[in-house]
């Protein structure tokens, strides 16, 4: 009997720390999921299949049962949305209809042939762990047919950041509105932080809205950990108008520096009511920055010319000061320019941590956060008004849309 | 550490994979019983042709003198014996992992997978040789590294790597969907530069014992029950006091000279005193669990407790130690120890769950009548008989994940405090 799972040593390991080369995840030489059936016998015959001519009904063993009564919990609803790699439909508990849940429930992607996808391994890992006001709250989990996972999250009706943004003829809000949601935000990002995450897609649709008018940090379908030094990760991921500087110059080690910036970038769009830096593409994305912020340099950011994409425009624009700012995000006040300011610092490690945000002097000073009941919301007008709304304003949520998605085909294949 | 130690308890390891020694016992009892009544009812229930044993003897499926035909039950796996095979195939697994030159977040997050798997699985129902691989393969996913499945066959040698992933959903529900897993390796940096900052310490003797620390965390808790017990930073104290008991000693002593006299308190400790206890239904926990795990994992003010729970944890990673890896494969031992155990546990297993690749197939057929018959009818015929047998075993689980989740706590460490 062979007792050991080991053969000759492979030349070399895709599970190193340091994986050399990237494994391919379209499909190219991996073989599609073959027929079980056919495959079976020659693979091991010694095994016995299992009864097949009268499978059904085959006992449910206590795992899979505890599945069946987790599902039946539920009752699925209407469809509420679809993103990249899930359809999230309106739910609710079975024993009490008031209760409502958002069943998020991960497409079969094509493109993707290894078992659960990585969206779908990150956001279940993390949300299953991080329990916090401000982020979203995973209620319960559970398969349906075809061994789909579904998601139970918590119901959040109403809408998300980038929807309040954008309705500018409806929707009106303030200073102090502005601060208790980006209160809420950097409370969010500094438990992810703080807990060792790093949630790497901040941008204003993915921070949604409680019916308390509370906010959440929600998609946690590019999390990952915070990598051991030295070790590297991939620099493709947040949606590229959130995305700092390091990455779109592909820095390979980065912090929670990351995710700051894209708050950084939430806070000048609450502010202004458009997408502060809205590129394009990469490049353009690197040059806007360089123009609206400062061009990065051995002297403001010292080894930044040694990151592997540097490359920027060759009139150097020096760092705007608090000052410059001041016109145009001037409504939060000196003190929130001040914050604004330290959260695009161009030097990741100048940077503010989250924590630092917290500590910060601007959510002292007047005017005083709203509180969460008197927020504004999304106007009642209807959810397809809404979206005809957006669908309206050329460039802008198609332009992230996609952003978004090249992040996370891309990153399929990376370690991490 | 106090903060540290409130986060943990929020975690699922320790609200769903934390168990004392008895509660863990009592569960895989249960697990081998419940197995076993299956197997026996499944095996019964075979036409008699019985190629559901792997060495059938010519006289088992002959006709009795009467005519009847007597399928004749095979011996099962005790409680220990099955403890014992689960231990080998870790090892095993730890193998594997090593010969990929996989990461040890990945190696030792695929053993905890495949040890917590076995704990409401018993190694009768599903095929260990086969669960370590897509522990493995889960593992790597965990832990951040998406491999493809084919690349994956190939560090293998695996002729059908696919048939892997047959095994992953069902790991995932054995696993209750929790996937992440807490390590003691990012303690162990921790305590070594805290170390390193005293004085009088010499710096070859602790970059050894960090060494050794590092050593016995890659194989002892792994291949024992210590995730189970005790919390990382406890595994790390007792790995390192394996490694050099001296330091370990003074490491202590400089901790508890930081900690405060115990703080009553009150309002800091409130998700605790609710605990993962709290807002479960009584009638679901056993008694052993919630006053005696608690003892281990809170309570690092006690100085005394401490020391016991760490020496504990060093008496049970002593068993194991790194040096154990020729032991589990030395052949004289396989011999004499885990072969007779393969074959009997080829005689036992269960004949309906072995087979991954059929199993999968059957479940997504299943599935696909049921959700028909869902369409049809909110309320699937069987529902209730089903949820008889959910009461019977359902149990083997604490409770679902439901409530302790919905459930809000109040964030403890928010330096905001209250709201803004
Ligand atoms: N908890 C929830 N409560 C209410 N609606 C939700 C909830 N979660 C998601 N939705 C709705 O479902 C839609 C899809 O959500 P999902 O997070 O899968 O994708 P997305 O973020 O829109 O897109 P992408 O995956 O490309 O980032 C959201 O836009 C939102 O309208
Ligand atoms: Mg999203």
């Amino acid at each position: 009997m062979a007792v050991s799972p080991l053969v000759a040593p492979a030349t070399s390991s895709p599970f190193k720390r340091q994986p050399s080369a990237v494994p391919s995840s379209n499909g190219n030489g991996t073989p599609r999921l073959l027929q079980n059936s056919n495959n079976n016998n020659s693979n091991n015959n010694n095994r016995p299949a299992p009864n097949s001519n009268n499978t059904l009904p085959m006992t449910l063993d206590p795992i899979e049962q505890l599945n069946e009564d987790e599902k039946r919990k539920y009752v699925k609803g209407k469809k509420l949305g679809e993103g990249t790699y899930a359809n999230v439909y309106l739910g609710h508990a079975r024993h009490d209809p008031s209760v409502l849940v958002a069943i998020k429930k991960i497409k079969v992607q094509q493109q993707y042939q290894d078992g659960m996808a990585p969206d779908a391994v990150r956001e279940l890992k993390y949300l299953r762990e991080l329990h916090h006001p401000n982020i979203i709250s995973l209620v319960s989990v559970f398969s349906s047919k075809d061994q789909n996972l579904n998601l139970v999250l918590e119901y959040l009706p109403l809408g998300d950041l980038e929807m309040l943004i954008r309705d500018v003829d409806r929707v009106r809000y303030g200073a102090g509105d502005i601060k208790a949601w980006m209160g809420m935000l950097a409370r969010a990002v500094w438990f992810c932080h703080d807990n060792f995450v790093l949630h790497r897609d901040i941008k204003p649709n993915n921070l949604l809205i409680a019916a308390d008018g509370e906010v959440k940090l929600a998609d946690f379908g590019l999390a990952r950990a915070f990598a051991d030094p030295g070790r590297r990760m991939t620099a493709n991921v947040i949606t590229r108008w959130y995305r700092p500087p390091e990455l779109l110059f592909g820095a390979r080690h980065y912090s929670g520096a990351v995710d700051v910036w894209s708050v950084g970038m939430v806070f000048a769009e609450l502010i202004i009511r458009a997408p502060f830096l809205a590129g394009n593409t990469e490049v353009e994305q690197i040059a806007l920055i360089c123009k609206q912020i400062g061009t990065p340099t051995e002297d403001n950011w010292p080894g930044v010319t040694q990151l592997r994409e540097y490359t920027v425009p060759t009139d150097v624009v020096a760092v705007w000061g608090k000052e410059a700012y001041m016109g145009r995000f001037g409504a939060v006040g000196a003190d929130g320019v001040d914050l604004l300011v330290k959260t695009v610092a161009l030097d990741p490690k100048k940077r503010i941590t989250a924590r630092e945000m917290l500590e910060h002097r601007w959510w002292r000073t007047d005017p005083k956060p709203t509180r969460k009941e008197d927020l504004p919301r999304k106007s009642s007008g209807g959810e397809e008004k809404m979206a005809a709304d957006l669908k309206r304003r050329p460039g802008i949520v198609e332009e992230e849309a996609r952003g978004a998605k090249v992040a996370r085909k891309l990153d399929f294949g990376q370690s991490k | 550490m106090a903060t540290e130690d409130a986060r943990y308890r929020q975690s699922s390891q320790y609200q769903l994979w934390s168990f004392s020694p008895t509660r863990l016992a009592a569960m895989r009892d249960k697990t081998n019983a419940a197995a076993r009544a299956r197997i026996a009812e499944r095996l019964s229930s075979l036409p008699a042709l019985s190629n559901n044993t792997s060495a059938p003897t010519s006289s088992a499926n002959t006709p009795n003198a009467d005519g009847s035909s007597t399928p004749a039950l095979p011996e099962f796996l005790t409680p220990p014996e099955e403890a014992q095979l689960v231990t080998f195939f870790t090892s095993e697994l730890l193998r594997a992992g090593d010969h990929a030159e996989m990461s040890d977040d990945i190696k030792a997050t695929a053993a905890a997978f495949f040890r917590r798997f076995y704990v409401t699985n018993s190694i009768m129902t599903y095929p260990p040789q086969e669960m370590l691989f897509v522990a493995l393969f889960f593992g790597c996913k965990a832990e951040g590294t998406f491999v493809s499945i084919a690349e994956f066959g190939k560090t293998f040698d695996r002729e059908h790597p696919e048939d892997i992933l047959a095994g992953e959903f069902l790991l995932c529900q054995g696993l209750r969907f929790a996937i992440d897993v807490k390590h003691p390796f990012r303690a162990l940096r921790g305590a070594t530069m805290e170390l390193a900052t005293l004085p009088d310490i010499d710096r070859n003797r602790l970059a050894a014992a960090e060494h050794r620390a590092r050593e016995v965390l890659r194989f002892s808790p792994l291949i024992t029950d210590a995730y189970f017990h005790y919390t990382p930073s406890q595994i790390m104290l007792a790995a390192l006091s394996l490694a050099d008991r001296g330091l370990t000693e003074r490491l202590m002593t400089q901790t508890f000279h930081h900690v405060a006299p115990p703080p009553d308190n009150s309002g800091a400790d409130t998700p605790a005193s609710s605990g993962p206890d709290g807002p479960a239904p009584a009638t679901k926990r056993g008694p052993p669990r919630g006053s005696e795990d608690k003892a281990q994992i809170i309570g690092p003010h006690i100085r005394d407790q401490v020391l016991g729970t760490i020496e504990a944890c060093r008496n049970l990673l002593a068993r194991e130690l790194p040096e154990r890896r020729e032991h589990w494969s030395d052949r004289a031992v396989l011999k004499a120890q885990v072969t007779p155990l393969r074959k009997k546990l080829s005689k036992c297993r269960d004949p309906d769950r072995w087979n991954l690749v059929e199993l999968q197939r059957v479940r997504r057929e299943q599935a696909a009548k049921r959700a028909d018959s869902e369409e049809a009818d909110p309320a699937p015929p069987g529902a209730a008989a089903a949820n008889n047998t959910a009461a019977g075993d359902g149990t083997v689980f604490g409770d679902a994940l439901a409530p302790r989740e919905v459930k809000r706590r109040r964030v403890l460490d928010d330096p905001f405090g209250g709201p803004l």
